[in-house]
């Protein structure tokens, strides 16, 4: 790849704008429609199934009816191929047999020996907010982590853009969980804090270069230096995403049920981590840098 | 530096060899086989006693089996301690011949009530409390509309060691109960303060092995009460029932909220409990008959020596034999109480309750089971005979989470996982291969080593391999080239600037370095905070992540800087195809 001499920072307000823009709806939907939590991080249980026929969602759901499980929400699991269907219930307080009423139920209608229970998985419901309330925890853990680390590598100009194109990452990320009402369970949770991790490591290679570059930057050449250092480092930012953007994409179509949801939030938040490491963390560094010294004097001058 | 160089390779060497080494156990089957060869009895292979012990360890998701975690109820196991001390107490201010009317149990806040005593009695009362409960009891305000003189509550320490020690005590139990019933390789340890988790791979009949580990064994018998008419205390619980719309069972809670509500109408010291009659027929559940009981046991379950599963009449019993203590209180109890009825309660609902015809004094009961079919009775009598000889749960436990999965979708998922990794694997290096060339070969050399590294690193320490785990084997090779892709840009970035292939390459390593460690530990940090956080499964994704991101700075910076090594010093190339 040739060094490209793209004027990333000339139109940096348009970006910024438009990730501001998206962070924000991104809140609003979660914030109106809210997450579909998993069993995990709710209670419940969740129940699957693999028939020998082929079989639909509808056809589960009227099996269902006239028992109290009506309002189970009843999803494939995998290929159509492999006829696996899952169903998940809230958990009533005595919840033992769960898993015998349903299959009871199901065989009613599919007939004995056509249904196989496959997993069965059951929290409770003071468990999964205890559960959710340890999620977020670990996430903001994390992002406070990676603000040491980076405060501690590089300098503490450095760490707020890196952190704030994490949360960015994040929200926006969960946020398209939300619009398209997928679960949000463990794995998914594993899958949002890997990108934590990993997402920021485009950030570090651009931070890393301006670094470098550091003794010609002053006021005036501050924009050029970085805009400079995110062209030369464009090409290795680009192609370490895509080498983990070919595995999590060959995991979204052959992977399997479990990991088809954990490779979309990889899918997602391999490309908006690339995406905010040269139009988030780049601009916000610019404007602490430009802006750093005159609050420092104000605040002295109080 | 050629020194250094030879040094470096046998390392590499030696590394290679012993991985290879760890991880065959898992690539030749070696347990199933073993376990075959021991079944029918044919001599195993020479190498089998060269080779590890044990494979890589597959999860629960991929090999089948149950996880759960319980919560041990502390609640309950304290308020019989409490009941002890106010039976001790009581004992000792009758010896005493102190006048007293009563020592009771505040249920709710585990309070002794003492009540019906002059002064002086009050006096040498909280004498002989302060001298012998000082680290257990703590004098509390008393209760305005209680009557009592004193009251009592526990202290806060002595209370936290003593539920320290109640699930410590479960814990002890559920694994004597999962030893006796025969599960291969259960894990089982505690959770935080108050919670066990259990792993139980590849069982057969979940459901029944969870009702096992659960059944809290509290073996009771209590005499009852007849000065209220059964008929009368019928009509008291439905009233309750309809005034205060309670659900229609039996459990543990909806029995504790009548008792409850029925303070004050019943007997001090009295509670009341529920036998579930059967119809005989459709042997489905058609009501219950409730029992006024004094609410201290005369004999319980500790006090059994044996329990074993009889057949009579075609139908299963277990029968009970006492140890000489709950021998002589049998035999004491039953003469006392000559012509009254004695229920018998498992976890505190009534099995029976026969009149008693004469003192028992041979220390020999049974309890009969439900109505069923006869192999369910069976099974049923076989696991509670199991339960009761181990002994009963200090506490009760509560599912908290459960997760079953059967072997045909573990089997599928290591299936579609192993292929998408593959697959994945090839993309990357397929890339590499076209973009970097011999560079790229370099890298992918490395990338397979790596995989090597890992899979012997889980075979070492015995780490749990699943599902999410094998993705994040996937993730890890990705990201491992990474290292070689930030190295390799640079030299090229060198290259361009006209230095020599020896310059460029120890300008790339050099450069590239500070890089690849930064971001390395920053994806750490996320490996280490989810291994923090997550349980089972997750935790397995966790351990692929750092074991393979630690390995990848090896195998992708050390490893290939020896290759160029080898190729400049000893080959002298002049040209990096890159």
């Amino acid at each position: 790849m040739k060094t490209t001499h793209i004027p990333f920072i000339k139109y940096q307000a348009l970006f910024v704008g438009v990730s501001f823009l998206l962070f924000f709806i991104a809140i609003y939907i979660m914030a109106t429609k809210g997450l579909n939590y998993g069993i995990d991080f709710k209670g419940g249980a969740k129940l699957t199934y693999k028939f020998a026929d082929p079989t639909h969602e509808g056809q589960v759901r009227k099996a269902l009816e006239g028992t109290e499980f009506v309002d189970a929400s009843v999803v494939r699991f995998g290929e159509p191929a492999e006829n696996r269907m899952s169903i998940k219930v809230a958990l009533p307080e005595e919840h033992a047999k769960i898993g015998e009423q349903i299959t009871a139920a199901l065989e009613k209608s599919f007939g004995a020996g056509k249904i196989l229970l496959e997993q069965e998985e059951s929290v409770g419901p003071r468990v999964g907010k205890e559960m959710r309330k340890k999620a977020w925890l670990a996430i903001i853990f994390s992002w406070a982590m990676m603000l040491i680390y980076i405060g501690y590598r590089f300098d503490f100009l450095y760490g707020p853009g890196a952190v704030l194109s994490l949360v960015h990452d994040t929200t926006i990320t969960m946020g398209i969980f939300a619009l398209l009402g997928k679960e949000v369970n463990l794995t998914i949770l594993a899958a949002i804090l890997t990108l934590i991790g990993y997402s920021i490591n485009d950030t570090i290679v651009v931070f890393d270069r301006i670094r470098e570059n550091r003794s010609r930057i002053n006021l005036d050449t501050i924009k050029d230096v970085v805009n400079e250092s995110i062209n030369s480092t464009l090409s290795r930012t680009i192609i370490t995403s895509l080498t983990v953007f070919f595995v999590v994409v060959v995991l979204f179509f052959k992977g399997g049920g479990t990991l088809h949801d954990f490779a979309f939030t990889m899918i997602i938040g391999v490309i908006i981590g690339t995406y905010s490491s040269i139009f988030v963390a780049s601009p916000c560094y610019i404007v602490l840098y430009k802006y750093w010294p005159s609050v420092k004097k104000l605040w002295s001058k109080r | 530096m050629p020194t250094a160089w030879k040094w470096k390779g046998a390392l590499l060497l030696v590394l290679t060899i012993v991985s290879v080494y760890l991880i065959l156990p898992s690539l030749l089957d070696v347990a199933a086989r073993r376990e075959a060869a021991q079944g029918s009895r044919t001599p195993l292979p020479w190498y089998f006693s060269v080779l590890p012990e044990k494979g890589i360890n597959l999860g629960l998701d991929l090999r089948g089996g149950i996880y759960t975690e319980f919560e041990v109820e502390t609640d309950k196991a304290i308020s019989n301690k409490v009941d002890m001390f106010s039976s001790d107490i009581e004992r000792w201010l009758k010896n005493e011949n102190i006048k007293v009317e009563g020592v009771r149990q505040d249920i709710s806040t585990h309070t002794i009530l003492i009540s019906g005593l002059d002064s002086a009695g009050t006096e040498k009362a909280m004498e002989h409390i302060s001298d012998f409960y000082s680290d257990a009891l703590v004098k509390r305000p008393v209760p305005a509309d209680s009557g009592a003189q004193l009251a009592f509550g526990m202290q806060d320490k002595y209370k936290s060691h003593l539920e320290d020690l109640i699930v410590k005590q479960a814990l002890e139990k559920v694994r004597n109960r999962i030893d006796r019933y025969g599960v291969a390789e259960p894990t089982i340890q505690r959770l935080g303060s108050n919670r066990i988790a259990i792993e139980l791979p590849g069982i057969k009949d979940p459901e029944r092995a969870i009702g096992i580990i659960k059944q809290a064994g509290q073996l009771e018998f209590k005499i009852v009460d007849d000065s209220i008419p059964d008929a009368k205390l019928k009509e008291m619980v439905t009233e309750v029932r309809k005034n205060e719309n309670l659900p229609e069972d039996y459990s543990l809670k909806t029995v504790a909220r009548i008792n409850e509500l029925l303070k004050g109408k019943l007997p001090a010291d009295d509670e009341v409990a529920f036998e579930i009659q059967y119809d005989p027929i459709t042997h489905k559940q058609t009501g219950a008959l409730p029992y006024l009981l004094h609410r201290k046991a005369e004999v319980t379950g500790e006090m059994l020596k044996n329990a074993q599963v009889n057949v009579h009449n075609n139908e299963p019993y277990v029968s009970l034999g006492f140890d000489s203590q709950g021998t002589t209180l049998f035999g004491e109890t039953t003469t006392k109480n000559t012509g009254k009825r004695m229920a018998i309660l498992l976890d505190g609902t009534v099995t029976k309750a026969p009149v008693i015809r004469e003192p028992i004094m041979g220390g020999q009961a049974q309890i009969t089971l439900g109505y069923g079919r006869y192999a369910d009775q069976l099974k049923e009598a076989e696991d509670l005979s199991l339960v009761l000889q181990e002994g009963a749960l200090p506490a009760q436990l509560t599912e908290a989470t459960k997760s079953v999965v059967g072997p045909s979708l573990g089997a599928d998922s290591i299936h579609q996982g192993v292929v998408a990794t593959i697959i994945g694997a090839l993309v990357v290096c397929l890339f590499m291969l076209i973009y970097y060339k011999w560079s790229g070969f370099i890298a992918n050399a490395a990338v397979l080593l790596n995989l090597l590294f890992i899979l012997s690193a889980l075979a070492l320490f015995q780490a749990t391999l699943t599902l999410p785990g094998i993705a994040g084997m996937a993730l890890t090779l990705g990201m491992a080239v990474d290292a070689n892709v930030l190295i390799y840009e640079r030299i090229r970035e060198e290259l361009k600037h006209g230095k020599t292939a020896k310059a460029a390459i120890d300008a790339g390593y050099g450069n590239a370095m500070r890089t690849i460690i930064d971001s390395n530990v920053t994806t750490l940090i996320a490996g280490v905070v989810l291994y923090q956080f997550g349980t089972g499964p997750i935790r397995g994704f966790a351990v692929t992540l750092i074991v393979g991101l630690t390995v990848s700075m090896y195998t992708a910076c050390i490893c290939t800087r020896m290759v160029y090594d080898y190729l400049i010093i000893k080959r002298r190339i002049t040209k990096v195809s890159v």
